[in-house]
Formats: C-alpha cells, structure tokens, sequence
C-alpha cells in the first residue's frame, strides 16, 4: 500500500486551492518582490515527501526563512491540512527524532549530529494530516458545489410574486397579507388579481423587465461556473474517487511515530522483522524509503547504476517519485519494473533500515555488495532529490507560475486550469486572514466583480442578504 | 434563538398604586407590559426571570402618574437566518405554508417545497409526496430552516425551507390518527 495516491491528492489541492496564496504578514506592503504565491504548493509537495518533521529542518530543505515556513505552516493548520506539535526538546530528544527520521529513511533529513546537541529549546514539528486532508477537501467541495446549485435552483432566494395585471411586485415577506380566504392563491393588494410567483419563467418573460434580464444572465454565469468547476476539478475529484477506498495513511501523533519508527529500526536486525513491522503498519513508511546517510560516505562510482538513474530521473522531473505513481506512466515512456511499481522494492524496505543497523552493529547480512549497490542509489537518488528542490525553490522565487507551467504535465494542466481562477482567490485571502471556517464566512459582496471565484462561491450568495440581516439587527 | 438579556423599561405607575406594595405593583405591571411584545432588535420577550433594579421615580408634572426606570432581566426569542426551528403548520395553500414556532410566523414557499411533494387541494389541503408516505398538512409538526427575516419594530415575519437535508416533516398528527 503506498502514500502515492494521497500524495496526489495533496498536491492536486495545493494547486488547485492553494496556488494564489500569498502568505505574507499584514503589516507587509504588497510589493512585486514579497511575492511568494506558489509557496504554498512547494511546502505541501515539500510535506508529501516527509512524515514527520522538524520545521526547522523543512525550512533549511526548502531555503525559506523559517518565520515565512512557520506562516505557512499555521496557515495550513488552519486550513486543516497539517498537524504540528511543539516541544520543549532536550539534545536527547532531538536525537530521538533524529533516529526516527533516519528509520523511515527519509533522506532528507540531512543533519549532522553534532549541530543538534546543542538546541534545547522549543521545536515544532508538523506533519500532513491524510485523514483530514481527505475530509477537508471533500467538503470544500461540496460546499462549493452546493453553493452553486442553491443558487441555480434558487434554493435559499426569496420568492417574488408578480400581479399580471397591473404589475406589482410582492416578495415572500408579504406572504401574510396576500393570502386569500376564499381560494388558494395569493392576491394582489391592488386589483386583487392573482399573483404569480416570479420564478414561473414565462410569467417573468413577459414582464420583460431589466431585472429579469440581470437574473437570467445571472443563472447563465452560475451554470457556466458550474460546469467550469466541475471541469477544472476533475483531476481532484478523481483522485478522491481512487483513494476512497484506500486506508489513509496515519502517522499518530509525534511521540508515537518517533516510538514506532524507532522501535522499527531497532527489531530491523534480520530483513524479514522489518518487512513484517512495515506492513503491520499499514502503508509502511514512505512513498520514498531512503536511508539516513549522514555518515555513511560512499563515492558515487558506480557509472552505471548512476546513468540510469539519471536518466528515468530527468524523465520524470518535478515530482522526483522512484515508483511512478500510475497516473504518470504513459505509454512509450521507458521505465523499469521498479519504476512503475510493479516489483515492490524489498530491497529497498532493506535500506531504510540498514544504516542504522549498519551504525549500531556492523553485522550486516545477505548479499553486502547489493545492498551497497542500492546505498548508490539511494544517496545519488537523494542528491537528486536535493538538487530538485532547490531548482524548486529557485523557481519559485523566480516567478512561481511560468516555472510551475512548465514542470510537469500534471502541474501544467492544473496550474492552466488555475490561472483563471486567480483573481478571485486573491481577492477572498485579503478578507479571510483570521477566518477559520472560511467557507461558511461570507465576504464582501464587492469583490465579485465578474471574474470565477473558486474558492468563495459561498459569498455571492450569502453576503448580500447577510448583511442586510445584521443591519436590521443592529438598528431594529 | 434564545438569549437572556438585560433591559430597560421606563414604566409609569397610577399614584393609586402608592403604598406598601409599590414594588410588587410595578413589578406585575412591568410582566403585564413587557412579556410577550416584540421588538425588532431584540425578538420576542418570552419571560421576565428578574427585577435588576428599580430607579427613583419622577413624578409627572399635571397627571401625578410617576415614572420609574426598571431593570430588568428576561428570555427573548429571535429568529436568525440560517437557524433552524421545529414549528406547527397553521395554513397550507398553493403558494405554499404558513407555520408557527412559539410566536414567530414563516412562510415556506411552494419552490422551497422538495420537488416530490405536490400540492392537493380539498377541505384539508396538504402536500404530499408521490407515494404518500409523507404529508404536510395543517397541525403538522416541521423542521424548517429560516432563509430570511423580516423584521419591522414590532413584528417578526420569517421564510423558511424545508428542501434540505433533514428537513421536513417530523410529527404529523394526521398520520397518527
Ligand atoms: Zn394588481
């Protein structure tokens, strides 16, 4: 079972919600140089690569000033998408982590011992919530969509009715004293004719006026965005299909991962201990199995194994997956078993485990060269790795969204379909900052000036009647 | 929705009210006046829970009526947007339903009616759906979810919708019977 599939997931939302997101402090000018919308998405796809991890550390991986990770990090505990932990934390402790970190064999982290003896005070850590992530994405889209087809059936509006005769109009509210005693119908005030309610299309074409017309293009405009979202969400709503029946990967809370990942490390004494610990945990840890390798020196010698890698690497580019995720396979392209998922690499469930193993006792087993063969691997795999995240980065600083376009097939066809959506997401953060059910919070109506909302549709429809209800509550 | 609020009434009492039990007298008149009325801003008072305080009273000049600021505290209902409320259906017609919850009218419009309920006329005109199975009739009990309020300085009229989730019929006597 891998992560692969929730990984996507993460990464289809970063850019599908979170793409436009400057995360910025509110006294900060908005300057052409601040710019850093498409951070977002590069510590999402940063988080999908790890389990747990020191900010610290995430924010050395990806050269971002801690206080601009920490930002977005809380901004994403908001959003529901990441859980963190903060601990006061003895060189011990980090050292704990430290352990844990290089029994799920993730590469990344590339620490040197020394270094951490000397913090001692409070880190925070974070993690993607899976869980959470499914569920937060599925109501935002349904929220979204429900939005839009209440509107279309002109679900919550208040009804009109209209006196053919002589023209009035009536709403709802006057529902009283249109009622008729002698049938079933309402009558006008005036000529006592009887009022038809508004939404009866033909009615409301004869009457011909602007407003219907404002109304008519009205429900066009919600149709159109409709069938926009339906479109450019596709991917994502995909992608939920698929992991819906998966078990999601779970990591608990810090302590118990540190625990766990340890104790893992620590039974990986023979190679068949460790196989059955990963699998009792379910996902088994890491879509990316590589080794701690901060002592282990290793020149990279080995032309062949390195050209390969190269070479499938360059292939598949941004997204730096040694098992390519299905969605990404496509025909001709040249890759190895491995590659493509179909050989589990055991060799690899192998490798996270033995460094430590290798620290700790020297008693490595089994065939020594092929396990230093996939050292090779796995360290160049991990300079790769490195190497691609700071090209990331650079880009990012660059002008996040001509670099984004042109990464990946799959960034290219979400960030298409997210240009268009821009605007809108802008407008909505400048008004959301300290809201945390954002989706239920209802904006200024002033901000809808024509363009495709994505992530505020709820707005539209609320806002206006919204606030008139404050206002008579204020002023009764 | 309910709130206990704090207010103030300046209440004019008959000088033939004088005597020892000034207080209880005002206080009495304070219930009679107050509960049950409606203000725009803060709903319906439903009960008075305590007397704060009774100020100084001013005599009126001509009249010898005298007025006493009260304080006092009390339940008030006012329905919001978005709330939901369980209410009793008092008219069904074609245009739709009028119901009751405690003293607020709503309005539930035929188009925000589920699409499956049809409306039958007769001596006891009701909406129903296709297989009968529920009906919404006068004395039906529904949940409902006000989607707009109108509120004048002494009235509160409200329109609600039952074409949601987990809204609708929730006890119908006729059915019962
Ligand atoms: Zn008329």
């Amino acid at each position: 079972m891998s992560m692969e599939p929730f990984n996507r997931l993460v990464r289809l939302a970063a850019r599908a919600f979170y793409d436009d997101i400057t995360m910025k402090g509110d006294n900060q000018p908005k300057s052409g140089r601040g710019d850093n919308r498409g951070m977002a998405v590069v510590v999402l796809d940063a988080l999908t690569r790890r389990q747990w991890v020191r900010e610290e550390d995430l924010a050395k991986a990806l050269k971002l000033h801690s206080k601009q990770l920490r930002r977005t990090l809380r901004f994403f505990e908001e959003e529901k998408l990441v859980t963190r932990d903060h601990r006061k934390e003895t060189a011990k402790g980090a050292k704990v982590f430290s352990a844990a970190v290089a029994a799920t064999g993730d590469g990344q982290q590339m620490v040197k011992e020394g270094e951490e003896k000397t913090k001692l005070h409070t880190h925070s850590y974070c993690c993607l919530d899976y869980a959470q992530i499914y569920d937060v994405v599925r109501y935002r889209l349904h929220r979204m969509k429900k939005k839009l087809k209440d509107e279309l059936d002109s679900r919550n509006t208040i009804q009109e009715y209209i006196c053919p005769n002589c023209g009035k109009r009536y709403s709802a509210f006057d529902a009283l004293q249109l009622v008729s005693l002698t049938d079933e119908y309402f009558h006008c005030e005036n000529c006592n004719g009887e009022l038809v309610a508004e939404s009866d299309k033909l009615a409301a074409e004869e009457m011909g006026d602007g407003d219907d017309n404002a109304r008519r293009r009205r429900r066009e405009k919600l149709k159109d965005m409709l069938q926009k979202m339906e479109e450019q969400l596709k991917p994502l709503t995909l992608q939920l299909a698929r992991v819906k029946d998966l078990p999601v990967p779970e990591f608990g809370s810090l302590q118990a991962w540190e625990a766990r990942a340890n104790a893992a490390a620590h039974a990986s004494g023979d190679s068949s201990a460790i196989d059955s610990t990963k699998s009792s945990q379910g996902q088994g840890y890491g879509g990316t199995p590589m080794p701690f390798l901060g002592e282990t020196r290793v020149e990279v010698a080995l032309s062949g194994v390195e050209v390969k890698e190269e070479d499938t690497e360059s292939d598949i580019k941004a997204t730096s997956m040694k098992v390519l995720p299905p969605w990404m396979i496509k025909q001709g392209m040249n890759l190895t078993k491995e590659q493509r998922g179909e050989v589990k690499p055991t060799s690899k469930m192998d490798e996270s485990s033995a460094p430590v193993d290798d620290k700790k006792s020297k008693d490595m087993k089994g065939d020594e060269k092929s396990i230093q063969d996939e050292y090779l691997k796995a360290y160049y795999e991990a300079l790769v790795k490195r190497q691609k995240e700071q090209e990331a980065l650079k880009k990012m600083q660059q002008e996040s969204e001509t670099s984004r376009a042109s990464t990946s097939d799959f960034s290219n066809r979400v960030s298409e379909a997210l240009a268009e959506r821009r605007v809108g997401m802008k407008s909505k953060r400048e008004d959301d900052e300290n809201d945390d059910v954002e989706w239920e919070e209802a904006s200024p109506a002033g901000s809808t000036g024509g363009t495709y909302k994505l992530a505020d549709l709820n707005v539209e429809a609320n806002a206006s009647s919204d606030d008139e209800d404050d206002i008579d509550w204020e002023e009764g | 929705m309910f709130f206990h609020i704090t207010l103030e009434r300046n209440m004019q009492l008959h000088p033939r009210h004088f005597g020892p039990h000034l207080r209880e007298k005002l206080i009495a008149k304070l219930m009679k006046d107050v509960e049950g009325t409606c203000s725009g801003r803060h709903g319906f008072v439903v009960a008075i829970t305590n007397v704060e305080d009774i100020g100084k009273g001013l005599i009126r000049e001509g009249t010898g009526f005298v007025t006493f600021p009260v304080k006092y505290q009390c339940v008030a209902f006012r329905p919001f947007k978005g709330e939901i409320l369980e209410a009793v259906v008092t008219m069904v017609n074609k245009m739709g339903f009028f119901a009751e919850a405690g003293p607020v009218q709503i309005f539930v419009s035929n188009h925000l009616i589920p699409d499956d309920m049809e409306f039958q006329s007769g001596d006891m005109p009701n909406y129903t759906t296709s297989d009968g199975s529920v009906k919404i009739q006068k004395d039906s009990e529904v949940r409902l979810k006000i989607i707009g309020t109108r509120v004048d300085a002494t009235e509160i009229f409200c329109i609600g919708t039952i074409k949601d989730d987990f809204l609708g019929v929730i006890n119908d006597p006729g059915a019962a019977s």
